[in-house]
């Protein structure tokens, strides 16, 4: 089995085959995980930086749990002190990193592209894109996928909606390819100024929230951030709750078994009823063991094999 | 039960041939039948309207009552009644009151205030932007909620373009239109009346045309990409007319409406009054080609329905030299009858039925109000004495606003009986307002 | 000689016959023998397959100890793919299979199932994982085939059969559990 696919943009290059061979692999990742000495040394001697331009502590702590039970050595470029707050670019970084001498890039930046670039900039390392701006966030749909996958068992012909600030989200768009690539209808909803304006190119969008979620095995909620208020895109928290929140009686639209995933953190009361946050039908918690599952599953796809390429 | 006989009746389709009775019980239209002889039944309350139209309640969408907050001007008991003596059964109070109604609470309070008002029914609105700003969009959800039937910053347009877009779409799928006050602010600061002969001659600043010309292109380019539904109101110069002829032929969801006085009076009156302030308005009377133009889109439908602006003032508010006097006409007591008589004037030069469709279907369909009357609709009732000439005497008036360009003219055509719900709100006939019967 | 599918989706030419069916069933129950012999003194013992064939070979001889009356021995499956030594010089990834070993490790002796011995380094992976899940008493290695050329100082235990073989030749193990056969030849490698 090869895989033929040297960096990690987005996963809208993956075929079905594709997405099936990395929930696979998680799985075998999430024995390791298991183990009492949570280590293999798949990845030893490799180097992975991780350059986190956007602050975030859970999906850097999971890349680096990952690397570390993988083996891997990890530099982790804090850019708040570094030369970049002084007005380094990214090219300079790059070079700076890669003359170090590493073997992988995980990157998350503000800016669309910015995982692109980098590719053009190095010479050969991988690069992994943990987000950029809203368009991507390959891993964090992948380890979606695989929660979803380890609960229902098979997600061809399922229903999955996702309620929220749609425009804005990379995890979004993300998660719309790789649900729809393995069969999954997709719907969305959320404020129509917080939906692109032409959504019936991403997904089907309905503006009634109960009708967007009738029949969904996944209720899917975004994150809705203060900013936006500011922005002035919508106008309060206690409207956005009223109409978008997913609370009991939305839910009850949904299937009996269905379930509540949200990226996180969540803003309990916002965008999920807090008791259902706390409920078992929300897997907010499987999706960050499965995070680092995915990334084990994904680094060891991207930084083994390959040889003569 | 009421009897109104021998009627000519619009019935919000059609002005139907011949005569007919209609019957009212029970806050219904119980029965609309071709006029008969009655035996008399001294329990009935029975007209005898020979020579008068019926038509459903008209409806005026944009009315300033000053309620909460200016209430000096007009409140909205008093506004309730005025509109309910010209002819009115519901008004919409534009919210830029004070404070503005611009959260599900101020909604409820105009929503509650304005159903037990002893006239026509007063619904509410609310405002875009937060406090009117411009800056941030109000809860219109919630608002919508509690009733709130338009939004509007009216007074002023949604300053900023990203905010009018960013509340077209958050509207959208409410399906409440967006009532736009079409201004380039920027180009009117400081204006007094319209710029062109008039304000040459006498040196008072105008107000360039362009300022309304460019808030209606916004509204409809705007309109076009987020296809959200939007309503100019107060229309008043040709070029704008134009453009939204040709933006609703392209089938855009947009609607407008113009003001009786737009219609009536042009620029040269303010010459004419020497610079009386009762003629001092935004947007400012226009040239007399503006007013044909305008009369004209009345009949080929790119205009949808008559709105007054009614502005009440204090007196000591326009009682004043004309560039210190505040901005607005009051009028909601003898518009209709302004319009009424320009018709006259001007020829009858179309059918009475596209006349009344401006006070009542074109209104009503754009704030979901249905205004057909047929057996088990709602008794509201608008009364026409077509032939009726009174002079305007604000004195009598029961609005508080006693300034008005009207005031002194003898017009042709009133209202004269209003029923609600089949209430009679205001009885001309009997010279008083009545409650229950 | 005939042609078949490889395991690797490769056909390939076989060159001689090693053991057919009965031959190998003969061998495996001696080799479930000797381990026995060889565990004697043993307080606490795990039969331990290395993936794939060498778990379908641990449970036949987990089978045959149990139906000669010497009770049932746990049995664990192990991967080794995380702790190959070539990782990086492969072109393709292998796949991954399931590592399942129900009882802590620590303290028993360990027996080590694999089907063919070549240069040792699978076995030096099954070891290093090992040691990352506990520390066994012993370890004992125990092969259906041993065909020579080590790379490393492995040395098992128990052995089936040595077949001397060449660098250009491989050694197939079928069995009937995922060939559908039980069968060893040798083949020429393309």
């Amino acid at each position: 089995m090869a895989w033929k696919h040297r960096h990690l943009i987005d996963v809208d290059v993956f075929t079905a085959d594709d997405f099936y061979t990395v929930l696979e692999e998680a799985r075998h990742m999430e024995e390791v995980m298991e183990r009492p000495l949570k280590k293999v040394p798949a990845l030893r001697g490799k180097v992975i930086a991780n350059l986190f331009f956007e602050p975030s502590t859970r999906t850097r702590t999971s890349f680096e749990l990952a690397e570390k039970y993988l083996s891997a050595d990890v530099i982790n470029w804090n850019f708040s002190g570094s030369s970049t707050a002084k007005g380094e670019s990214l090219q300079d970084t790059a070079k700076t990193i890669e003359a170090m001498g590493v073997d992988a890039v995980v990157i998350r930046n503000w800016e669309v592209g910015t995982p692109e670039y980098l590719i053009k900039k190095l010479n050969g390392a991988c690069v992994i894109n943990a987000g950029d701006g809203a368009r991507a966030h390959p891993t964090q749909a992948l380890l979606d996928l695989y929660t979803a996958w380890n609960h229902f068992g098979s997600l061809r012909g399922r229903k999955m909606t996702i309620v929220g600030d749609v425009l804005h989200s990379r995890v979004a768009r993300s998660n719309i390819h790789a649900f729809s690539k393995v069969g999954v209808h997709v719907v969305v909803s959320g404020p129509r100024s917080l939906i692109p304006l032409h959504v019936f190119d991403l997904a089907e969008y309905e503006s009634d929230t109960k009708k967007a979620v009738s029949g969904a095995d996944i209720v899917y909620a975004l994150r809705i951030q203060r900013e936006r208020q500011e922005e002035g895109l919508f106008p309060s928290i206690d409207e956005y709750h009223s109409r978008w929140g997913i609370n009991a009686s939305v839910l009850s639209c949904a299937n009996k078994q269905a379930i509540v995933m949200h990226p996180g953190p969540i803003n309990r009361g916002v965008e999920i009823e807090s008791f259902i946050a706390d409920g078992d039908r929300c897997l907010v918690l499987n999706q960050v063991k499965s995070g680092v599952a995915v990334r084990m599953a994904l680094l060891f796809l991207y930084l083994t094999g390959g040889a003569g390429r | 039960m009421i009897w109104l006989c021998n009627v000519t009746l619009y019935d919000g389709k059609d002005l139907r041939d011949g005569k007919w009775d209609i019957c009212v019980e029970g806050g219904k239209v119980v029965e609309i039948t071709p006029s008969r002889e009655k035996e008399s039944n001294f329990r009935d309350d029975t007209y005898d309207l020979e020579g008068h139209i019926v038509c459903p309640g008209f409806i005026d969408l944009h009315v300033h009552l000053r309620d909460p907050g200016q209430t000096w001007r007009e409140d909205i008991d008093s506004g309730s009644l005025a509109a309910a003596a010209g002819g009115f059964t519901h008004v919409v109070a534009i919210p830029n009151t004070t404070p503005p109604i611009d959260d599900p609470s101020g909604v409820r309070y105009v929503r509650e205030k304005g159903r037990k008002a002893k006239g026509a029914i007063v619904l509410p609105a609310g405002t875009v932007t937060v406090n009117r700003e411009g800056k941030l969009i109000a809860e219109m959800i919630g608002m919508a909620d509690e009733g709130a039937v338009l939004f509007t910053d009216d007074g002023s347009p949604v300053v900023l373009a990203k905010v009018m877009r960013i509340a077209l779409l958050y509207l959208r799928d409410l399906g409440i239109p967006l009532m736009e006050h079409p201004e380039e602010l920027t180009l009117s600061e400081g204006g007094q009346m319209n710029e062109g002969r008039v304000s040459a001659l006498c040196g008072l600043k105008g107000i360039p045309r362009s300022s309304e010309i460019i808030g209606v292109e916004r509204a409809i380019a705007l309109c076009r990409e987020t296809m959200g539904r939007v309503h100019l109101t107060h229309v008043s110069t040709k070029e704008a007319l134009e453009s939204i002829r040709k933006a609703k032929q392209k089938g855009l969801p947009l609607t407008c409406d113009v003001t009786p006085h737009h219609l009536f009076f042009d620029e040269e009156m303010i010459i004419k009054s020497s610079y009386s302030s009762a003629f001092k308005v935004n947007p400012p009377l226009r040239t007399r080609e503006d007013t044909e133009v305008l009369f004209e889109g009345l009949m080929d439908g790119t205009i949808d329905a008559i709105a007054t602006d009614h502005a009440p003032y204090h007196v000591d508010e326009k009682d004043l030299p004309f560039e210190e006097a505040f901005f607005g006409i009051a009028s909601l007591e003898c518009a209709v009858a302004a319009v009424l008589d320009l018709w006259h004037k001007r020829g009858k030069p179309f059918p009475l039925k596209k006349l009344l469709e401006l006070f009542t279907t074109g209104p009503g369909g754009i704030i979901g109000i249905d205004r057909t009357l047929k057996p088990g609709a709602r008794a509201d009732i608008t009364v026409l004495d077509l032939g009726k000439e009174e002079k305007v005497d604000a004195k009598k008036w029961n609005s508080k606003a006693r300034i008005t360009p009207y005031d002194g003219l003898t017009l042709r055509g009133w209202p004269v009986m209003t029923l609600l719900g089949g209430k009679i709100v205001y009885d001309r006939l009997k010279q008083e307002v009545c409650h229950e019967v | 000689m005939e042609a078949f599918l490889m395991k690797g989706g490769s056909e390939m030419k076989i060159k001689a016959i090693v053991m057919d069916e009965q031959e190998m069933d003969l061998t495996i129950r001696r080799i479930a023998h000797e381990i026995l012999e060889k565990l004697r003194g043993a307080k606490e013992a795990v039969l331990i397959g290395i993936q794939r064939r060498g778990v379908h070979l641990s449970h036949r001889i987990r089978d045959v100890l149990k139906s000669s009356g010497y009770g049932e021995l746990p049995c664990g499956e192990l991967d080794i793919t995380f702790y190959r030594d070539d990782l990086s010089l492969m072109a393709d990834h292998p796949m991954v299979h399931s590592t399942s070993i129900p009882v802590d490790i620590t303290g028993k002796d360990i027996v080590l199932v694999d089907d063919v011995l070549f240069t040792g380094r699978t076995v030096r992976a099954a070891l290093d994982a090992l040691m990352d899940m506990g520390r066994p008493r012993r370890v004992l290695l125990a092969v259906l085939i041993d065909r020579g050329h080590r790379e490393l100082p492995i040395h098992p235990d128990i052995v089936g059969r040595v077949v001397p073989t060449s660098r250009d030749e491989s050694i197939e193990v079928f069995v009937k559990e995922l060939d559908g056969k039980d069968e060893i030849v040798i083949v020429a490698k393309e």
